[in-house]
């Protein structure tokens, strides 16, 4: 390996990891330092009835934490209401916080979001009355109620809403979001500064060996990968080029494929199935993109080994080569399926922010996984051929185990543990944040899809390691 | 030395009935019923050869002549024993086995060059020369699958004999196309194995092994028989299978 080039190749490694640091700081500071949560609401029952001048909503709720804003879930008849809800919280006679909301800006059936003027901290029973001053009969809105239950789970779960003073049966949906502080944002730059620390070490540590014409693992796959990246290029380019080789529209395939599985999709979950997800085609999109590339990838990759076998028979070429460029060659398509995504967005005028920076980070993580799971599969393959029939089982029940069409919150609280155990729950999580929300995740979500694409990645690695001596004889 | 084989060995394990289902191995296993014959395709094969050396391998079919190859190319490991390589291998095995045949003639000359480990400059520094062996003229934009098997033939040999390695492995002379193609191409297989790389070579024609190589390895039946200057070697080897 040429010292120099090696050389160069640590001092961008090591300013590109400053700078990233820098950029997901600014991305994700306010992230980093606070986490926000937000209450589960009841789910609805019925609405309470037109609010109008005359009508006084009560609802006693419990705060907890530091809250920092309310939601409510309104309904609008279906059309644009004027005037305004006035929302006042009191601890007995002092008015906490006083908030007016323009009732044109409700969505029908949709949760309205009211930010506090000042945050809450005390916790204990407040009063929650809402009043619309100047609203009247067929330009009105109505705010939803769900029945109480046993199980306490919601603010407002402990006692009826009060229409005019009586008690209804059941309590406003209603939930809280509260802001806490976590230590992350806090240890944020010093842990930038370990790894950048470490990293600086192990690349001091890689120049000296390399000096003293030491091999290291690391300097063996530098030496490889600058040696067969040609050949990588070639294979990427020869998978890219056959796939739509003989059709008509060719590449256009690549967008309309989503684009089309989205509509299709998204027809029959909007008109079927009243799904209650805001902005819904987005949040569609992006895991039908996701789990497209997750399937392209894996199955790709599963016949890597056994479709090669004329070549690895004859050739020496690491045989990693060979399920790293089906997910590279994968990859691209999934680039290319990004296109109609940002369609997507700017339709449903999304507003674009710096948190879509984070969407690379989010296809490294999932070609991680489609990697590891990949290499698993290929290994595998190897030896059993059913491989691949069985996998085309287990990708249909991986599609309904993630929350792809449905709203996570369908899940029932007893099997979210098994659900969490799903890498790509995290991976399209995160992307959906990111892109939906237009803010940076919590740490923990960092955390979780680092920890989703890299124990497969690794696993799968391993396993491929152990095994690939042996399959020559078995091809 | 640019190769030394250290008393390399291969065996493969043969199952009498090979699974390859999932259900059928664990029926197997769990019965006891897999059961493996060893079979030792090389045995104890020691030998040195040195840089600019033409090394020939001789021995009836099965000997393990092609199994010796591809040990040495890094494509089977040895069960115990070491092979050092110094310098890139080229095979020169079969021909286009890395073809695609959706893609052009100079799209294949690119993907092949790339898998028989050539750099992207040397490609297309000599991407004339190979075209201009090739004959193909303009017939390389058209896609493989409109080629007729000769014209497939004579791109591969040419995009196989463009290159200068430091190890070029030579599986039988090949010699394809029409008469003229395939006198051109002896030629150039000759040209290449005096050329001063360090050449393995492998054939059934003793004629050819006196012809080109300096030290020559006889192989029966997994082990080294006899190893050392071609012309001695050749003789007993002829002489062997005349009685």
């Amino acid at each position: 390996m040429d010292q120099n080039k090696l050389k160069k190749g640590c001092a961008i490694a090591l300013a590109g990891f400053a700078v990233l640091a820098l950029l997901l700081y600014l991305i994700g500071g306010e992230q980093f330092h606070y986490r926000e949560d937000e209450t589960d609401m009841l789910s609805q029952v019925a609405v309470v009835e037109e609010i109008t001048a005359d009508d006084t909503v009560e609802q006693e709720i419990q705060l907890n934490g530091n809250v920092v804003g309310l939601s409510l879930l309104g309904a609008t008849y279906n059309r644009t209401n004027t005037g305004t809800l006035e929302l006042e919280l009191l601890n007995g006679d002092t008015v906490l916080d006083h908030l007016s909301v323009d009732v044109s800006q409700m969505a029908d059936n949709q949760e309205h979001y009211v930010p506090l003027h000042n945050p809450i901290t005390e916790s204990g029973t407040v009063l929650l009355r809402i009043t619309a001053p100047e609203s009247e009969p067929d330009n009105a809105v109505t705010l939803y109620y769900g029945s109480l239950s046993e199980e306490r789970k919601n603010p407002a779960e402990d006692t009826p809403a009060k229409l005019n003073g009586k008690e209804i049966n059941g309590a406003l949906c209603v939930s809280l979001t509260t802001k806490t502080k976590i230590l992350f944002g806090d240890i944020y730059w010093y842990c930038v500064g370990v790894l950048l620390a470490v990293l600086g070490i192990f690349s001091l540590r890689l120049l000296k060996a390399n000096e003293r014409g030491e091999t290291t693992q690391t300097l063996k796959l530098l030496h490889a990968f600058s040696r067969y990246r040609f050949l990588m290029k070639q294979l990427v380019a020869r998978d890219f080029k056959t796939k739509y080789k003989r059709s008509v529209l060719g590449v256009l395939w690549s967008f309309l494929n989503p684009l089309l599985t989205m509509t299709v999709q998204y027809i029959i979950f909007s008109t079927l199935f009243r799904s209650s997800i805001p902005n819904f085609a987005l949040y569609l999109l992006i895991g039908v993109v996701c789990f497209s590339f997750f399937s392209e990838a894996t199955n790709m990759t599963l016949s890597s080994i056994v479709g090669n076998a004329s070549l690895i028979t004859k050739v020496y070429v690491p045989k990693y080569i060979y399920p790293v460029t089906r997910v590279l060659s994968s990859a691209v398509n999934f680039l290319l399926s990004l296109v109609p995504l940002l369609l997507v967005v700017l339709i449903t005028r999304t507003p674009i922010r710096f948190s879509f920076l984070l969407i690379p980070l989010v296809i490294l993580c999932l070609m991680a996984l489609c990697l590891g799971v990949g290499m698993l599969l290929a290994s595998a393959m190897v030896f059993f051929r059913d491989t691949q029939f069985l996998w085309g089982v287990v990708l249909m029940l991986w599609m309904y185990a993630t929350p792809i069409f449905y709203p996570e919150t369908i899940l029932p609280d007893r099997l979210l543990p098994l659900f969490k155990c799903n890498p790509l729950y995290h991976i399209i999580r995160f992307f959906r944040t990111a892109v939906m929300n237009g803010v940076s995740p919590e740490p923990k979500a960092y955390a979780l899809m680092l920890l989703a694409s890299l124990i497969p990645l690794l696993l799968g690695v391993l396993v491929f390691k152990k095994t690939q001596d042996k399959f020559i004889l078995y091809l | 030395m640019i190769i030394k084989a250290d008393d390399i060995s291969l065996c493969y394990r043969m199952s009498f009935d090979r699974v390859s289902g999932i259900k059928e191995y664990l029926v197997q296993l769990l019965q006891g019923k897999i059961q493996y014959q060893e079979f030792w395709a090389l045995k104890n094969v020691s030998f040195e050869v040195k840089k600019g050396e033409v090394f020939g391998i001789v021995g009836n079919n099965g000997a393990g002549k092609s199994t010796l190859l591809k040990v040495i190319s890094g494509i089977l490991k040895p069960t115990t024993g070491s092979v050092s390589v110094n310098g890139n291998v080229v095979p020169m095995l079969e021909l286009g086995s890395g073809f695609d045949f959706e893609l052009t003639g100079r799209e294949n000359i690119f993907l092949n060059g790339a898998i028989l480990g050539y750099s992207e400059s040397f490609l297309k520094e000599k991407y004339d020369e190979i075209v201009a062996f090739s004959e193909l003229g303009q017939f390389i934009d058209v896609p493989l699958r409109n080629y007729s098997s000769g014209m497939v033939m004579r791109l591969a040999f040419s995009v196989a004999t463009v290159v200068n390695p430091d190890i070029l492995i030579v599986d039988e002379i090949l010699a394809v196309g029409d008469a003229s193609f395939q006198a051109k191409s002896k030629a150039r297989m000759m040209e290449l194995m005096s050329g001063g790389t360090t050449v393995l070579f492998v054939s059934h024609s003793i004629g050819q092994i006196r012809e080109m190589c300096d030290t020559v390895l006889w192989l029966d039946h997994g082990q080294m028989k006899m190893i050392g200057e071609a012309q001695e070697v050749c003789d007993y080897y002829e002489g062997l299978r005349h009685e």
